[in-house]
């Protein structure tokens, strides 16, 4: 178990070491001097420009300015954003809260409904309902969510006129208290419908599969054999095998859980990390941009680690499968 | 999967039957590869013969802005009052080549990659699967956010880059496939005969392992299209092409004023990515029996 945990915890390592190269190789490699990507305008002032350099080495060799910019970073210095001269890390962190409630309400909803789906339609493989979702959850995959968003919008919104269109919050009111949360639940209801509608596939299609594919092991013939009632081996046997698969993929897509309902955001103006890309990205605040991905990238490193661990403790046999 | 998978596991079809009968064969016992390929052929159809279909020219700026769908126009016209059935039209191409390129990047690389892992075994398989390791789990969509941002948006750049991050599924199969193949007596022999390395990886465990990478790929067709189109959606696509994901991003503005913008653009996305999933997943049946 140690060895697995360590060999994981290297990889992880490997994964951010690797972030950063290709962060720093990035810088390098875009087209013109990496003080206009550093700055982000064309013609940054001589002052700016002499800061630049001095802070990230820009005179020195291609090896000192790697080690600057790993040190920079071990300091927790992801650079400064241009568009508010405010360090990167800070603004990141002030804008996660709201991304992180969509995304995790709704990663867990996606998960109940998914998996519930698949279970049942495992059990009535071949039934109408199981061919009516099965069906349905190829359309639902194909959708690309920021278009099944905007559905959503003309529908319940601009027709309708049910649902606010955009914002996490009424700004025309000054709600407090239980208002003020109804006012929230109904932004959430429609970004949260989409990402809902398009991840359920995903969590129906791994329950359903690993569902028929224990039904179908040697083992669960032998207990039909020996006479035990089908409810029984399907509660106490098949149901506790196959689920695994699931929470480990859903421990896997809560560390992209971030980019995952970033194009989202941007349909709903959420007002989160999704929107605060989408600035970056037209402003062309590359710092912030860099910051966003090396951070990502840590996230996922450290929550795989913590997946694949809690994924060993719970299924011991993928121990030995590894040697 | 620890068995290979390889052509022995295709139903066996008479050898005197060509190409096209022994791919209509395997296309006519799995529903999903059925669905899968009539919507493929309509849209390959639709991208070949685009200029006939197509009533005005894509890029022709028309007098009505924002025409609901009519006879005159079919789909109705854009802000800019260009025919949006035309566009669309046209858009197939852009989604088809994006899709093909960059899953036939993602597939060499990721076939190579993992042929040369599982064949030599030892330390250049602990590395390459490492290296395999880390593109898995890397954020790559954001990734080509970054290289799109930064680098331009052209179509070529944007499908290379999707491409090159791409592969890490197929060599993972890939790898799989080799370790097995490479127990087998025809391999043995190969070696014993002298062969050179690289001449058994491309000759032998390749071909025989090729299959669930076809598969996958499909799949990866489906992923590179939805890529491009979000990219165009943020406003990072190619402004020089028509592409479905832009239609659908200038449409964003007019969602009371003009429903049918992103609608149908949106909708032909859907059915793409649909037939290319429903293919890869039809294959994979077909290669693998105990899925169904």
């Amino acid at each position: 178990m140690a060895n697995y945990i360590q060999k994981r915890i290297i990889t992880g390592i490997l994964i951010i070491v690797v972030s950063i190269v290709l962060n720093f190789t990035l810088i390098k490699l875009s087209p013109g001097d990496p003080i206009r990507v550093l700055s982000g305008q064309d013609s940054p002032s001589p002052q700016m420009q002499a800061e630049l350099t001095a802070k990230y080495g820009l005179d020195q060799s291609v090896f000192m300015q790697f080690i600057n910019y790993v040190g920079n970073l071990a300091k927790g210095d992801l650079g400064v954003s241009i568009l508010s001269n405010q360090p990167v890390l800070k603004m990141i962190m002030e804008r996660i809260g709201p991304t992180l409630l969509l995304a995790l309400t709704t990663a867990i909803i996606a998960l109940i409904i998914g998996t519930a789906l698949g279970i049942y339609c495992a059990r009535y493989r071949g039934s109408r309902f199981d061919n009516i979702v099965s069906g349905s959850s190829y359309i639902f995959d194909s959708m690309p969510n920021f278009w099944l968003g905007m559905m959503l919008i003309m529908i319940f919104s601009s027709s309708l006129g049910w649902l606010p269109t955009s914002g996490m919050v009424d700004l025309r009111t000054n709600y407090t208290g239980f208002n003020y949360y109804l006012d929230v639940f109904k932004h959430w209801l429609l970004p949260a419908t989409t990402i809902v509608l398009v991840t359920v596939p995903y969590y129906f299609r791994i329950a359903r599969s690993s569902i028929i594919q224990v039904m179908s092991e040697d083992f669960i013939t032998t207990l039909r054999a020996t006479g035990m009632s089908e409810s029984r081996i399907f509660n106490k046997y098949v149901f506790k095998n196959a689920i695994l698969p699931t929470i480990t993929v859903f421990g896997i897509n809560l560390a992209y859980i971030v980019t995952g309902v970033a194009i989202v955001e941007i349909v709903f103006s959420w007002p989160g990390m999704g929107s605060f890309m989408l600035d970056a990205i037209h402003r062309r605040d590359y710092p912030l941009l860099m910051g966003i991905y090396l951070l990502l990238s840590i996230s996922v490193a450290i929550m795989m680690i913590i997946v694949d661990v809690i994924y060993a403790y719970l299924d011991p046999r993928i121990l030995y499968k590894e040697r | 999967m620890s068995q290979p998978i390889t052509e022995q596991a295709l139903p066996q079809t008479p050898k005197e039957k060509n190409v096209l009968q022994r791919i209509y064969t395997i296309i006519n016992q799995n529903n999903q590869l059925k669905i899968g390929s009539i919507l493929l052929l309509f849209l390959v159809l639709i991208g070949v013969f685009a200029p006939l279909l197509a009533l005005y020219s894509p890029t022709a700026l028309g007098d009505g802005l924002l025409v609901p769908p009519s006879a005159e126009h079919w789909l109705g016209t854009d802000k800019l009052g260009r025919d949006l059935y035309s566009m669309i039209l046209y858009g197939t191409r852009t989604s088809l080549m994006v899709g093909f390129v960059s899953a036939i990047i993602s597939g060499i690389i990721g076939t190579i990659i993992g042929a040369y892992a599982g064949f030599y075994g030892g330390k250049v398989e602990r590395l390459l699967t490492e290296i395999n390791n880390i593109f898995l789990m890397m954020p790559t969509f954001f990734l080509i956010l970054l290289v799109a941002a930064l680098f331009g948006n052209s179509l070529i750049i944007v499908m290379v880059i999707i491409g090159l991050t791409g592969w890490a599924s197929n060599a993972r199969l890939m790898r799989a496939q080799a370790l097995s193949i490479r127990e087998r007596t025809f391999i043995k022999s190969s070696i014993a005969i002298g062969e050179k390395k690289s001449f058994i990886i491309f000759k032998h465990i390749i071909p025989n392992g090729i299959f669930p990478i076809i598969a996958s790929t499909t799949m990866n067709i489906s992923g590179a299209i939805l890529i491009e189109s979000s990219l165009s959606f943020i406003g990072l696509g190619d402004p020089n092409i028509i592409s479905w994901g832009q239609i659908v991003f200038d449409g964003r503005s007019y969602m009371t004023s003009g429903w049918w913008v992103s609608t149908f653009s949106g909708f032909m996305i859907v059915i793409t990515v649909l037939s290319f999933y429903l293919i890869g997943d039809g294959l994979n049946k077909v290669i693998n029996p105990k899925l169904k």
